[in-house]
């Protein structure tokens, strides 16, 4: 896939970067679900940087308790749907690529619906149930899950595509205590969002992906990082389970 | 033997951290499990969504050795 002009001078600054694949990037597709503090930051820079294929999806309409953190929403948004917004001012900001906007509220039935077609999905949900679906989803595609979550000062991210790696199911059960609504230090999903977009652009041009059966912790409020190993766990209710045809 | 439980977000109130902002310095008799140990200083495990210990994934079951911190990780789930 070759570079128009304009892609060439758009993306000057990065084509001389160590490793860089821009055509790899040009004709790849991405989900990114919940486009809220984490999905707003990652998807952000996954256009400026120029993938080709965005697909955006969340349910969520602006409200004014987001705007501490989601920095891509301003008080004229509020009651408005987020996934519109953003692929407006993300379109605004790289018209060179191709943004779906969906509506759709994340189901169990139409997770896979969703994720199909894409080359990594990557999560910017606000709730563990939810991650859960795409999780299965990601298994029964065969697509990889960039995982990513907050809580207060606390910030986490993992890769997942099992078999050659661990899932979520994996790593958490399915019940979590979840108290909301969360506490959010509003730079932190800026970090783990741009932390995710970081993996991801690395994935996409390389297929390398270093946080597998990795946690990678980042404590705000003391700037530590810290990296947990883990294990897939053979029992696993989704990756346990016989692989899908395809994988 | 003395172990140092370290915890942050919710969980850190819950431990009563004593020789810092998130850690607790316990005093335990013998080989004890992390739940056992939970359960000594009444702590719910069920806010307990990971624990790790020197950069590895624990659970309950594990059984700290004397000096050891081990970090109790909320459920971390907003976005
Ligand atoms: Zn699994």
């Amino acid at each position: 896939m070759s570079l128009s002009t304009s892609e060439i001078e758009r993306y000057q600054r990065q084509l001389t970067v160590d490793g860089w694949n821009q055509e790899r990037l040009k004709s790849a597709r991405a989900l990114v679900v919940g486009v809220g503090g984490l999905g707003g930051v990652s998807a952000t820079y996954l256009a400026a940087a120029g993938v080709g294929y965005l697909r955006i999806c969340d349910s969520d309409r602006v409200e004014l308790s987001n705007l501490n953190r989601q920095i891509l929403f301003t008080t004229e948004d509020i009651g408005k749907p987020k996934a519109a917004l953003v692929a407006q001012r993300l379109s605004a900001q790289n018209p060179e690529i191709k943004i779906e906007p969906l509506s759709d509220k994340l189901t169990e039935t139409n997770a896979s619906e969703l994720a199909s077609g894409c080359d990594l999905i990557i999560d910017g949900l606000d709730n563990h149930a939810d991650r859960l679906k795409l999780n299965k989803a990601s298994f029964d595609l065969n697509i990889p899950f960039l995982y990513g979550a907050i809580n207060e000062w606390l910030g986490q991210l993992s890769f997942f595509h099992p078999p050659e790696t661990a899932c979520l199911a994996c790593l958490l059960p399915e019940e979590l205590q979840d108290p909301k609504p969360t506490p959010v230090f509003g730079p932190l999903p800026g970090a783990i969002g741009s932390l995710q977009a970081t993996l991801a652009l690395r994935y996409l041009m390389t297929g390398e992906h270093p946080v597998s059966n990795t946690l990678l912790v980042f404590r705000a409020d003391t700037t530590v990082f810290e990296t947990v190993r883990f294990e897939r766990r053979p029992g696993c209710g989704v990756c346990g389970k016989t692989v899908p045809s395809g994988h | 033997m003395t172990i140092f439980l370290r915890a942050g977000g919710q969980l850190r109130a819950m431990l009563k951290p004593d020789i810092d902002h998130y850690t607790r310095k316990v005093e335990i008799d013998g080989e004890k499990t992390i739940g056992e140990i939970l359960k000594d200083i009444s702590l719910d495990p069920a806010y307990v969504a990971l624990i790790y210990v020197d950069g590895v994934m624990k659970d309950l079951s594990f059984r700290p050795s004397d000096g050891q911190t081990i970090t109790l990780q909320p459920p971390v789930s907003g976005g």
